[in-house]
């Protein structure tokens, strides 16, 4: 009898460990509530999901994939080749041990690149502690695994030798299965889990608009308890999804409140939520604290409220999230942070009434007039005197319905607007506003967690809308476009909407529009969160801008994976206060590229990178810089020579 | 303490829309650090705006069907005469200075006063019990920031000044929790005189030189006879202006 004949069972006792372990997770799991899931599509679209979307993610990060395959890959083909090892013919066969010993092969040489990620020093998004160790237990058992199993292939040669290998082996293997209840090994079922039985498995589906698997779903307002208070109250398939989190910290890197030293880390969140229901963390958080971490109790369990001084979250984590989806879209095992965050908001605002102190005044406003900043409704089309601006209500029906939003209010986006409304004009679209009929969207109150409030107002516009008839809903603000058009049709309203960018670079291409070139200027495109990460749509206003002949600089973080400006979620209204703030971050970056402009889409990232004190680059919308090429080539002849800028005499 | 909370008829200034008025939101902030149970009382066609207040900290609110329009006083003074009479009878009730957007006299507080007999104090800005049982210490917001602490006692009508502590924050979900009481209008036990008379507006002088905070002085009159005091009053007030002789 040689050591090599051990290991077959030793994966055995393996899977016994990692089986119980696993089974505790899975009795915290059923807790949660119940969820809808498609068991049999999940599992067929398993390896789909797996090998594209995961692999596209983690593949980002070059290092992350060289590592995980190798180490993953010769894990499974190792343990899978020794249970076979159970049966005698094959044991005997030299041929089986040196296939056994070349997937240990391939395991260590994935050991060696994932060491090289962590030692001598780990990168600092990585947690340490017992994801440190990780790559020790790992390496033992691929090491010593490897040699017993070169032994035997070589016939025992040295069985003295092969037997105290054999004993490293056990123990680093039967340490990593144990850490599958709430260790670093979990990952690998609950990660799994988690793809089959996925809260949003639209977002796997490539033939799906983006909008459909990131709006935000409705809630029963008649339900026992409103929003998320304890981890009982999440889903099981939420709860699992938390246990699938690896602690690589790729949210924390892209978080914009991280960055700005609020104290706010989707990674420390994450684990945060997996540990809860066990009642704590098992050991210490050994990833970086929440930035200027506030102090509280740590109690924790099924069914002890989680956001609270005394509980395991502090509000303040809480209500510094903008709702940007960064964190969403770097996360490889695919967790839905945004959607545990505003669970846990409504739970907050419904139930308790504690929102931030600031906040509490534009929900109220909400709730006395339908608009945040107190306003009435008939002073929307104020600004637009003198423009020509029909309303519906007049003409009954238009091709185009101008949704305004909350910048008809703002002077700075009243500039916008005006623009937007001159470019309509010029290029004769048949279009109309609501006028005082329009109330504000409700996607403020909606990622305040005031889910009341929403409904209400969801409800009362898509009323408005139906009494009228148009082609399309065209919108300046991707907020309003993302909640309109991804998040209405539960209220019984679908429409077409489309964003003033992608509707404005329709009008060039086919020509109703002929702006001149304003070539010469140098800018950078800052991608609104709600359009491009939350919509998918980035190719529009950057084509938009070409087509203006202006010299476009590309910012480090850009398109999908863009960085927020910090005006979105409710985050100006919850104003946690940080080191820095989130615009001024990414202003440094708009100004690293040179540019003397930065485009932007968006009432809410204009108002926030127009905040940024000192010397600074311009902030435009693509529909002023739009207008101002049409204006130019109006004032010029066509063919002439292109417009030298304006010297001062 | 139980602690009743009477709820105005306020609309939103922007949009018009029946809305709870601040000042009551603020009341029922002040009512639920004694009572832990606050009601709410209301006169009106409906609960839309004051059902609010459940979300608000309320805990019930009864609301007694009346049309739009009518004088809601006879109705109040009914139902809390009505439950003075109870056995759990109020100890306390709570109101703004009027209402906001509906026929606004401000004079409910003070007719109701007159109608069930309480005594009545304006202007709190915070409430505590006193250490003699059936007694309420109330600080008094008074002009330039000045405060007054002044021992009442229950049950009696008070009062909120809008520099109380801000209201609670809305929750729906207490809201929606919260009970509501509807009842049929029933006038026939008070009869109260509503006639409050109308005058043509006549222009008062300022009273800025000589209203102060600081009491004493040569004003000070400690104990005085009430037939005394109110020829006091009143000889200051044509004194300054204020009042002229058989014109009101």
């Amino acid at each position: 009898m040689t050591a090599a004949a051990f290991l077959p069972w030793l994966i055995v006792a393996m899977i016994i460990v990692a089986a119980i372990q696993i089974g505790r997770r899975v009795m915290l799991w059923r807790q949660g509530r119940p969820a809808a899931v498609d068991w049999i599509a999940g599992l067929k679209a398993l390896p789909r999901r797996y090998l594209v979307d995961v692999h596209h993610v983690v593949d980002r990060d070059r290092s992350a994939s060289r590592m995980h395959v190798p180490t993953a890959g010769g894990l499974v083909l190792a343990s899978g080749l020794l249970v076979l090892g159970l049966i005698p013919a094959l044991a005997a066969s030299h041929l089986y041990w040196a296939l056994v010993a070349l997937s240990f092969m391939v395991m260590t040489a994935g050991v060696v690149l994932e060491t090289q990620r962590r030692y001598p020093r780990a990168l600092p998004r990585l947690s340490l502690g017992r994801w440190q160790r990780l790559p020790v237990y790992l390496g033992v058992f691929a090491v010593c695994g490897l040699l017993t199993t070169v032994l035997a292939a070589l016939g025992n040669p040295l069985p003295v030798l092969s037997l105290l290998l054999f004993f490293p082996t056990a123990a680093a293997g039967l340490a990593l299965a144990a850490t599958t209840a709430t260790g670093p090994m979990r990952h690998a079922l609950a990660g799994a889990t988690h793809l089959v039985a996925h809260p949003r498995p639209q977002r796997f589906d490539p033939e799906a608009a983006k909008g459909e698997a990131t709006g935000l779903r409705p809630l029963d307002l008649d339900a026992e308890k409103l929003g998320t208070e304890t981890p009982a109250d999440f889903a099981w398939n939420r709860l699992l999804a938390f246990d699938a989190c690896v602690q690589c910290g790729r949210c924390e890197a892209a978080c914009p409140a991280f960055a700005a030293g609020q104290p706010l880390s989707p990674k420390h969140l994450i684990a945060d939520l997996a540990a809860a229901s066990g009642g704590g963390h098992a050991r210490a958080y050994a990833g970086q604290p929440y930035p200027n971490e506030r102090a509280t109790g740590g109690a924790a369990g099924a069914h002890t409220a989680i956001v609270s001084p005394e509980g395991l979250v502090h509000p303040d984590t809480l209500w510094s999230c903008t709702t940007c989806r960064a964190c969403v879209e770097e996360c490889p095992m695919m967790i839905e942070h945004v959607d545990a965050i505003v669970d846990l908001r409504r739970f907050q605002t419904l139930e308790r009434g504690a929102v931030p102190m600031k906040a509490e005044e534009p929900l109220a406003h909400y709730r006395g007039c339908d608009e945040p900043n107190g306003r009435p409704l008939f002073e929307r089309t104020d600004f637009a005197a003198g423009l020509s601006l029909p309303r519906i209500v007049e003409k009954g029906e238009a091709e185009v319905l101008l949704w305004l939003g909350q910048a008809a209010y703002d002077l700075r986006g009243q500039r916008t607007l005006k623009a937007l409304i001159q470019t309509l004009n010029a290029a004769g679209v048949d279009f109309a506003v609501l006028g005082g009929q329009e109330r504000d969207c409700g996607d403020l109150a909606r990622r305040l967690g005031d889910e009341a409030t929403f409904q209400r107002l969801a409800r009362a516009n898509v009323e408005t809308l139906s009494r009228y008839r148009f082609g399309r809903i065209l919108t300046a603000d991707p907020h309003a476009l993302h909640v309109i058009r991804n998040e209405y049709p539960a209220f019984g309203g679908a429409y077409k909407v489309v964003h003033h960018t992608a509707f404005l670079a329709e009008l060039v291409e086919s020509g109703r529009l002929a702006p001149a070139s304003l070539a010469g200027r140098t800018i950078t495109y800052h991608d609104p969160c709600y359009l491009g990460r939350y919509n998918g749509e980035v190719e529009a206003p950057r084509a938009l801008l070409d087509a203006l002949g202006l010299e476009r600089r590309e910012m480090a973080r850009s398109g999908k994976r863009s960085m927020c400006c910090g005006g979105g979620g409710g985050a100006p209204s919850a104003d946690v206060p940080g080191d820095t703030r989130i615009p001024d971050i990414r202003m440094g970056q708009v100004k690293e590229t040179g540019a003397k402009t930065v485009a932007v889409a968006c009432p809410q990232c204009t108002a926030m990178l127009e905040g940024v004190t000192g010397e600074r680059p311009e902030v435009k919308d693509v529909a002023e810089l739009l207008w101002e090429a049409i204006e130019a080539g109006r004032r010029k002849p066509a063919g002439a020579a292109a417009a030298r800028e304006l010297e001062p005499a | 303490m139980k602690t009743v909370v009477l709820l105005s008829d306020a609309r939103n200034p922007v949009s018009g829309r029946a809305q709870l008025s601040r000042l009551e939101a603020q009341a029922i902030g002040l009512a639920a650090e004694l009572d832990e149970s606050p009601q709410g009382l209301h006169v009106g066609p409906g609960e839309e705006g004051v059902s609010a207040g459940l979300g608000h900290g309320l805990c019930g609110l009864d609301v007694i069907e009346a049309p739009e329009g009518e004088d809601p006083l006879p109705a109040l003074a009914a139902f809390l005469a009505t439950s003075l009479k109870s056995d759990e009878p109020p100890a306390l009730v709570l109101c703004g200075r009027r209402g906001e957007g509906g026929l606004d006299t401000g004079l409910v507080p003070y007719l109701l006063a007159e109608a069930l007999g309480l005594p009545i104090l304006a202007d709190a800005v915070a409430l505590r019990p006193g250490e003699a049982s059936d007694t309420l210490v109330v600080d008094q917001a008074m002009a330039k920031g000045a405060r007054r602490r002044v021992t009442i006692r229950l049950p009696a009508i008070v009062t909120v000044h809008p520099l109380a502590p801000p209201p609670l924050p809305f929750a729906f979900g207490r809201m929606r929790r919260g009970e509501i009481r509807r009842h049929a209008a029933d006038v026939s036990e008070v009869p109260v005189d509503v006639d409050a008379g109308e005058r043509p507006h006549r222009a008062r002088p300022k009273l800025m030189r000589t209203a102060g905070t600081a009491s004493g002085g040569a004003n000070l009159h400690v104990g005085p006879d009430p037939e005394e005091a109110a020829r006091l009053i009143l000889a200051y007030l044509e004194d300054n202006g204020i009042r002229r002789y058989g014109q009101g």
